[in-house]
């Protein structure tokens, strides 16, 4: 029986790599790599004919940075489309005390699954997929550095994807993960009752693995890309400050990873191959927390900055002056970079550490704040007695400053070790990491997916839906995430899908703001779609009038560029108007009244 | 870029590998993993073959052979180690080494039965 079953499978694998190797025979022309002498890269291959191939074959294949932006963008909305409704589920739940709706183990599966799909599957994700996107056409590149990898980059996320959500897909007895996504050792090592030391854990840690290879190769190029693939005008004294972000996260990137993969591995081999790196009688319990945080800390600060990046690069067009001290808010970059590696230990003080040790990250921690603040600083004085036009995403730009204040002074409360051993463990923790993560991480995502949907689509949006979904957010994650905040100053511990009836007030208010961003959320995807398929085109390389302020930046112009050569079509559709602005015919009948 | 608008689009922007190179590293994971010999096997053969291609494609490589030969003694030693040594993993290894064989019989037999071709 057994040996039929791996008769069985080896005819499939073998099925499997005789596909392939047929799709890769018809569609690629194997003699054109031969001929050396002409060139590698630009090859008497079929492609060269068109400029791409056509249909799925393009999208498949692809290595061009834009391309592979789009796929990182339209893989990082899928996820956040997953995770959010993950979140649904568990905030209904949520809603009365008891076990509904949800068994307590499901909920526990949905709650390890949100945040892992909304830290590696979007966060870091749709980061790329802007700086796929813009950062070569910002710094003057043709392409990435490295234009295969970067395409294996992306590839690797999708098989990822699907190793981190095995264990919801009907896969025989595999069962969800229920381990949080921080894995703390030794229920992650598969120790104790319950369904811990299940295959579902070990896809998990192995899609976690990949989506971490996967960050790795993207900073390697980005790293390359900036430092050597600049235009001859782009100098370091004017690198535009997404970029900046950008390089920056990369340094991080490079660091914290292959840091997060090793560990992975170690606890693989724990769970499988019976090492003892995690056991309680070697490493103990706290070397996986060590090793965890000194990645998870550092990834806090690598979805953060290249949000910031786009912040400080929407914030000032729409404010029609330079940003305030652009200088400082590279060093800020920089100085949050370098100090988001001392402050790890902070997620640890509840552990009994070296009191001493305990101070030192104190410490740390509390001076990020500093470099924090500039920018805070920095992004209030663009807008200071500057010519504010609130278009979609300058709304979420301010949205976007807004919660990080809050996020930001309630984790400065975090930092304190006194506050912490108090509200360690509770929803005050959630409230304010969801503060950065959704009120500001995502709010920058969505203020950049606005400001360059007409650029990624030609198309306009739109503007009345934009800024209904902009106050939707802005309401429903105040509410839920201050309800939160309440929450957790009433001692209602985190990741319980029960709890007292005293906490239900609030809880039953948190939902109610989830609820409000979901209808947010429905609005934005209708929005995106129909304005994507049928939105009146962009006319010219300018739809947000940033001429008018001397505004205007390079992706902008290598847009009006590829306008100007496309084809001319009928164009006769109406006429796109800049979020905020109006079109001819509204103007005349505005200065009539 | 500037200058030429448009024009960048016209390189060929597009290469089939970086899929199955990215196809293999899972599925020789999971099969390594979880000891399931043909997983394994192919999951190895898909991605070093897909690195191989990648390699002549972009002109580091003139044929596919060599690379091949390397990708099989450097899997032999995996193997080797896996299956011959204190760490005793013995199906995992062979699974590595039967991966690794198959790749040499490619890389041998393409070098010496597959005429050279001459550079246009």
């Amino acid at each position: 029986m057994q040996i039929t079953g791996q008769l069985a499978l080896t005819v499939v694998m073998g099925l499997f790599l005789v596909v392939i190797a047929a799709w890769l025979a018809q569609i690629e022309d194997w003699r054109s790599y031969t001929p050396i002498g002409s060139g590698g890269a630009t090859g008497e291959s079929g492609y060269v004919s068109k400029e791409k191939p056509a249909g799925i074959s393009r999208w498949l294949t692809t290595v061009d940075h834009k391309d592979i932006g789009l796929l990182y963008g339209a893989y990082g909305v899928i996820a956040f489309v997953v995770g959010g409704l993950m979140i649904m589920l568990m905030r209904i739940e949520l809603l009365d005390p008891e076990m509904t709706l949800l068994s307590n183990s499901f909920y526990n599966s949905l709650l390890t699954s949100h945040g892992i799909t909304m830290l590696f599957l979007f966060g870091t994700p749709i980061i790329a997929a802007f700086a796929n996107y813009l950062v070569p056409l910002l710094i003057g590149a043709d392409d990435m550095a490295f234009p295969r990898i970067n395409a294996i980059a992306f590839w690797l996320l999708p098989p990822g994807a699907l190793l981190i959500w095995a264990g919801f897909f009907p896969l025989g007895d595999i069962v969800p993960a229920q381990t949080a996504w921080t894995l703390y050792t030794p229920l992650s090592a598969g120790v104790g009752g319950g369904s811990q030391a299940n295959a579902g854990v070990d896809l998990m840690i192995l899609g976690l693995h990949l989506t971490g290879v996967s960050a790795t190769m993207g900073s390697i190029n980005f790293i390359a890309t900036i430092l050597t693939e600049r235009g001859e005008k782009v100098t370091w004294a004017n690198l535009d400050i997404f970029s900046w972000t950008i390089l920056t996260q990369s340094g991080l990137i490079l660091f914290a990873f292959p840091l997060l993969g090793s560990a992975l591995i170690m606890l693989l081999l724990d769970r499988n191959l019976g090492t003892t790196f995690f056991a309680i009688e070697a490493g103990g319990t706290m070397l996986w927390q060590h090793l965890f945080w000194f990645f998870g800390h550092p990834e806090v600060y690598i979805l953060v900055l290249p949000p910031m990046g786009i912040v400080s690069y929407v914030l000032p067009r729409f404010s029609g002056r330079r940003l305030f001290g652009f200088k400082f808010v590279v060093y800020s970059t920089l100085a949050i970079g370098v100090l988001s590696y001392g402050v790890w230990a902070h997620h640890m003080f509840a552990t009994g550490m070296d009191p001493r040790l305990r101070a030192s990250f104190m410490a740390v921690s509390l001076a990020i704040a500093i470099p924090s603040a500039v920018k805070t600083f920095n992004w209030i004085t663009t807008m200071w007695n500057g010519r504010v036009r609130l278009t979609t995403p300058m709304l979420f730009c301010v949205g976007f400053i807004s919660n990080f204040i809050l996020g930001g002074v309630t984790g400065v409360f975090l930092a304190s070790i006194p506050v912490d051993l108090v509200l360690h463990d509770t929803y005050y923790v959630v409230g304010h990491f969801h503060y950065i993560v959704m009120g500001a991480i995502a709010f920058a995502g969505f203020a950049g997916l606005y400001y360059w949907f007409p650029m990624f689509t030609g198309r306009m949006y739109q503007r009345r839906l934009g800024k209904i979904h902009f106050w939707t957010w802005m309401i429903g994650s105040n509410i839920t995430f201050f309800a939160m905040i309440v929450l957790g100053y009433g001692g209602m511990p985190r990741r319980y899908a029960t709890y007292l009836p005293q906490f239900a007030t609030f809880h039953q208010v948190a939902t109610l703001g989830a609820v409000l961003m979901f209808i947010g959320g429905l609005v934005w995807t209708y929005n995106f779609v129909v304005s994507w398929l049928e939105g009146p085109k962009v006319q010219d390389g300018d739809p947000w009038n940033l001429r008018e302020d001397g505004m205007y930046t390079n992706e902008w112009q290598w847009f009006e560029n590829k306008q100007e050569t496309a084809l001319a079509d009928g164009g006769d559709e109406e006429e796109a108007v800049t979020d905020g602005g109006t079109t001819e015919a509204e103007a005349e009948a505005e200065a009539e009244d | 870029m500037d200058e030429q608008p448009g024009l960048s689009d016209q390189y060929r922007r597009a290469s089939p590998w970086p899929l199955f190179v990215a196809l293999g590293i899972p599925i020789a994971e999971v099969g390594i993993l979880f000891d399931v010999f043909a997983v394994a096997v192919a999951g190895l053969l898909l991605f070093c073959g897909s690195v191989t291609g990648m390699l002549r494609e972009s002109g580091y490589a003139e044929t596919p052979w060599r690379p091949l030969g390397a990708f099989a003694i450097l899997l032999f030693v995996v193997g080797g180690t896996l299956a011959f040594t204190d760490v005793n993993l013995v199906t995992r290894g062979y699974a590595i080494i039967t991966a690794g064989g198959l790749l040499a019989a490619a890389g041998i037999g393409g070098e010496l039965f597959v005429p050279k071709r001459e550079a246009v």
